[in-house]
């Protein structure tokens, strides 16, 4: 943490972290050079040499790409040709699909059209106010009346005697069927428990504050509107147990959120919610907010460990989980920000209540993130198994009353169910049983009339985008899948293309280390599954469902996710080359590195794209020659 | 973790105990039972980031068994069809990414990413070909090691050669995803940066990577 906020503030105060800068650093942080090169190349905010003053940030995923369409970067991008001092990106999904396509102007949120985000940027028009929503709307799964009642549930719980309740905190936790809210649905009175039971002190707690999956952003207004309901259920995560430190692990792109979270931070420690004694209890807890360098990979829970670690945010092979051996090897209690949330509403008015409230045999509420062709898109809570049909007459059915035709019911990682699939109730098993998941409860609608293999390929795009690149399937796999459905989607798909996805599909599933790759393939291959006539533009007929088996743990938490301008030019079109969206990391290794190694990326991202299918055999050739010479070396001359 | 605390697991319907702690992947070499690998080496603690050596544990999906620590009662199967089919898959998107001309299969001939692929009887490789230009690039800026980073499979080898056993500390990765690749130092070539050129990280590369530059180029004559 103390490395990588070094980082950050050197980047924030100088506009880059240039080599000077990260030898001084090495120095004064005994750390090797390699290491802090590992950060700066990894890490989104990070460049090796200041940009232009004014950033603009362009989103390209799921939501914003049917807001805006696929060609919204580049509009964007012409609108603010030749205008000095202003840089555009194309970045990955800026959590907030609601307010599609959605764009920033040096970290402040806009939207709009290309001109509107033109007159943004260059000042014509004056940025949008971005102050903390004033008044709240009172949620359901928020037990207080009022700012004095906050913390009822911890103070009851600490006062008196209270070696019985911290038993009872946690019996009251599984009996209520809590699920990780994260994408993952692991039972959280389990989690509790493991890590209250893991030998080894000190313990910590995690909040999962780095939602960045395409449709997501349920814990954006979570964080914005009742922070006081994650900081107390973290002192209560703490307390239960055994943890003295917490961390927020929050994205950079939240400034609201992090302003709503810093003031509930601050009130709590003058309240002594958090301190060396909570509440006079003579136990301490506090919290500490940290915010992340980007990329959607850092919310899978391992790789933000690593963050933490002030390492590249790799994702780390498990087993050990987290509750035995997390952060610094210590057991780590880690939820999600809306299952942190649930949890004193839960305590307070027991597991019966909680488990009431939920409908079709589900448990408890539910946020969902609403995005896509709806009328009103936008953070919904709502009993769990509600009826995804019911859910969209709630937000005012299909914009503009177009015909449903698709829905991802659990974001971008979720496979996407056809229209005559809507009456499935929003729940974990029933959506496992559909063929998709319910995720982290992102509800994307998709209208009559979309292209949704190039959605689905979208999708593709951003994980291969977002990989971390440890691993040989996700790294590799999600790279030669985007360059096929690059060609598939321009109408020159390879032959044979279906079985050949779904072979690199089964092996990203059940090799790759975490959910990322496990996923990866799996929202394009559903498309080609469950829409026939999406199949039918690659040149087959719709046949099995797609692999099942990452949908079960794959989530967020199993993977994740973020948000991060990608190492390759982005958008596959034809017309990139020429393109001025320069991706962020691309920039950076550009100015940063006059360096031989340093090969530029473009030659390597044309290359396959230029080189005819026909070229393919003459490597299988080559292989096989250098096989047979290889094998009889005393045959060579 | 002790050794007083042996653990009893099948391979392949083989019984075996180890201590605990032991992985998979050692437990199964001990049995006299080859898993192919890339990314480990012995010498070096396992990272589980090339999958060549996942195995079926019966678990939701497979496990790297050079990382993955042996478990009271496991049953492991490292042969199947299917784990030969994930094996195939990726090793030939490793190749797909492969230069024709490996230096190290050129010179000392012991390039274990070709060897596998001969072992697995891969004659095809279906995925786009990224490997033409050499766009990934070379540096041979060190006077003794040649380096081609676009023979380059990150399986962090060498990066646990020069940070973990000799304690360079040069060596990393930068950049993500597909675009990742190892660097010296701020990402400078190898011969402007500290490399004190050991060569542990050659010794270390199983691939045409990190090849020794007195030998890579010259043709090994046969007697």
């Amino acid at each position: 943490m103390d490395l990588l906020d070094k980082m950050t503030g050197i980047q924030e105060a100088d506009g880059a972290v240039t080599d000077e800068a990260l030898r001084a650093l090495a120095k004064s942080a005994h750390v090797p050079l390699y290491r802090l090169e590992g950060l700066r190349g990894f890490y989104p905010i990070f460049r090796a040499q200041p940009g232009a003053p004014t950033q603009v940030h362009v989103c390209r995923d799921l939501a914003c790409v049917m807001a805006g369409g696929p060609g919204f970067p580049r509009r964007v991008q012409v609108a603010l040709a030749g205008v000095p001092g202003v840089e555009t990106h194309e970045v990955s999904c800026l959590g907030r699909c609601d307010s599609a396509p959605a764009c920033a102007v040096n970290g402040t949120p806009v939207s709009g059209t290309a001109q509107e985000v033109a007159a943004y940027a260059t000042g014509r028009a004056p940025l949008p106010p971005d102050p903390p929503r004033s008044e709240p709307r009172r949620w359901t799964t928020d037990p207080y009346d009022g700012a004095a009642q906050h913390y009822g549930v911890l103070r009851a719980m600490l006062s008196g005697t209270g070696a019985g309740k911290l038993d009872l905190a946690l019996d009251v936790l599984k009996a209520s069927g809590l699920r990780g809210m994260g994408g993952a649905g692991f039972p959280t009175g389990q989690k509790w428990e493991l890590t209250r039971k893991a030998p080894g002190a000190p313990k910590y707690v995690v909040c999962n504050a780095d939602e960045s999956e395409p449709g997501t952003f349920k814990d954006r207004m979570i964080l914005e509107e009742l922070p006081h309901l994650v900081i107390e259920a973290m002192v209560l995560g703490g307390w239960v147990t055994g943890a003295g430190q917490g961390i927020v692990y929050l994205r950079h792109e939240y400034g609201r959120a992090r302003k709503a979270l810093e003031e509930a931070l601050d009130h709590a420690r003058r309240t002594n919610i958090l301190g060396p004694s909570v509440l006079g209890s003579g136990w301490g807890f506090d919290i500490r907010l940290f915010v992340s360098p980007g990329g959607y990979i850092l919310g899978e829970e391992t790789a933000l460990l690593e963050a933490l670690e002030d390492k590249r945010g790799e994702p780390r092979n498990k087993p050990p989980f987290p509750t035995q051996h997390g952060l610094w090897g210590q057991p780590t209690l880690m939820n999600n920000v809306e299952t942190l949330a649930a949890v004193p509403i839960i305590l307070m008015r027991g597991a019966e209540w909680w488990i009431a409230q939920g409908r079709n045999g589900a448990k408890g509420l539910k946020f969902l993130s609403v995005s896509g062709d709806v009328a009103v898109p936008g953070v919904y809570c709502v009993p769990l198994g509600t009826t995804v049909a019911e859910l969209l007459a709630l937000c005012g059915g299909m914009a503009d009353g177009k015909r449903l035709y698709a829905f991802a019911p659990g974001g971008a990682s979720s496979n996407f169910l056809p229209a005559s699939q809507r009456d499935v109730p929003l729940d974990f098993q029933p959506l496992q049983q559909a063929g998709s998941m319910l995720g982290s409860g992102a509800v994307v609608f998709v209208a009559e009339g979309r292209d949704l293999l190039a959605l689905g390929s979208n999708v593709l795009r951003f994980f291969r985008n977002e990989s971390c690149g440890k691993c040989v399937p996700c790294r590799v796999g999600t790279e030669k899948a985007s360059a096929w459905m690059e060609r598939a989607l321009a109408g020159n798909a390879p032959p044979g293309l279906v079985p050949r996805l779904r072979e690199l599909g089964a092996t990203l599933a059940q090799t790759s280390i975490c959910g990322l790759g496990q996923i990866a393939l799996q929202p394009l291959l559903s498309v080609v599954a469950n829409f026939p006539a999406e199949a039918a533009k690659l040149g087959e007929p719709a046949r099995q469902t797609p692999a099942k088996a990452p949908a079960s743990a794959a989530g967020k938490s199993a993977r994740r996710p973020k948000s991060k301008p990608a190492a390759r030019p982005a958008a596959g079109k034809p017309t990139r080359g020429a393109q001025k969206v320069v991706p962020k990391t691309a920039a950076r290794k550009a100015q940063a590195s006059p360096k031989p190694a340093a090969k530029p990326k473009a030659g390597r991202k044309a290359a396959p794209k230029s080189r005819p299918a026909a070229k393919r055999p003459a490597k299988s050739a080559r292989l096989v020659t250098r096989t047979a010479r290889s094998t009889t070396p005393a045959k060579r001359k | 973790m002790t050794p007083s605390q042996p653990v009893t697991l099948t391979i392949n319907g083989r019984n075996v105990t180890v201590p605990a702690g032991t992985t998979i992947w050692q437990a199964a070499r001990d049995l006299g039972i080859a898993i192919p690998v890339l990314c480990h080496s012995p010498k070096l603690a396992p990272v589980g980031v090339c999958r060549v050596c996942v195995v079926d544990v019966g678990e939701r999906v497979l496990a790297a068994a050079c990382v993955r620590p042996c478990q009271e009662g496991m049953k492991v199967t490292t042969e199947s069809p299917a784990l030969t089919g994930h094996r195939r898959t990726l090793t030939q998107l490793l190749l797909a990414d492969y230069p024709e001309d490996s230096a190290r299969e050129a010179t000392t001939g012991d390039d274990e990413l070709l060897a596998l692929a001969r072992s697995l009887g891969i004659r095809d490789v279906p995925y786009p070909d990224g490997a033409a230009g050499r766009p990934r690039g070379m540096d041979a800026s060190s006077p003794v090691i040649a380096v081609d980073h676009q023979a380059c499979i990150l399986c962090d080898r060498c990066i646990r050669a020069c940070d973990d056993i000799q304690h360079n500390d040069v060596i990393g990765r930068t950049g993500k995803g597909s675009a990742a690749r190892i660097a010296f130092d701020l990402n400078t070539p190898m011969g402007q940066s500290s490399c004190v050129a050991c060569g542990e990280c050659m010794a270390a590369c199983p691939t045409g990577a990190l090849t020794d530059k007195s030998v890579a180029g010259i043709k090994i004559t046969v007697r």
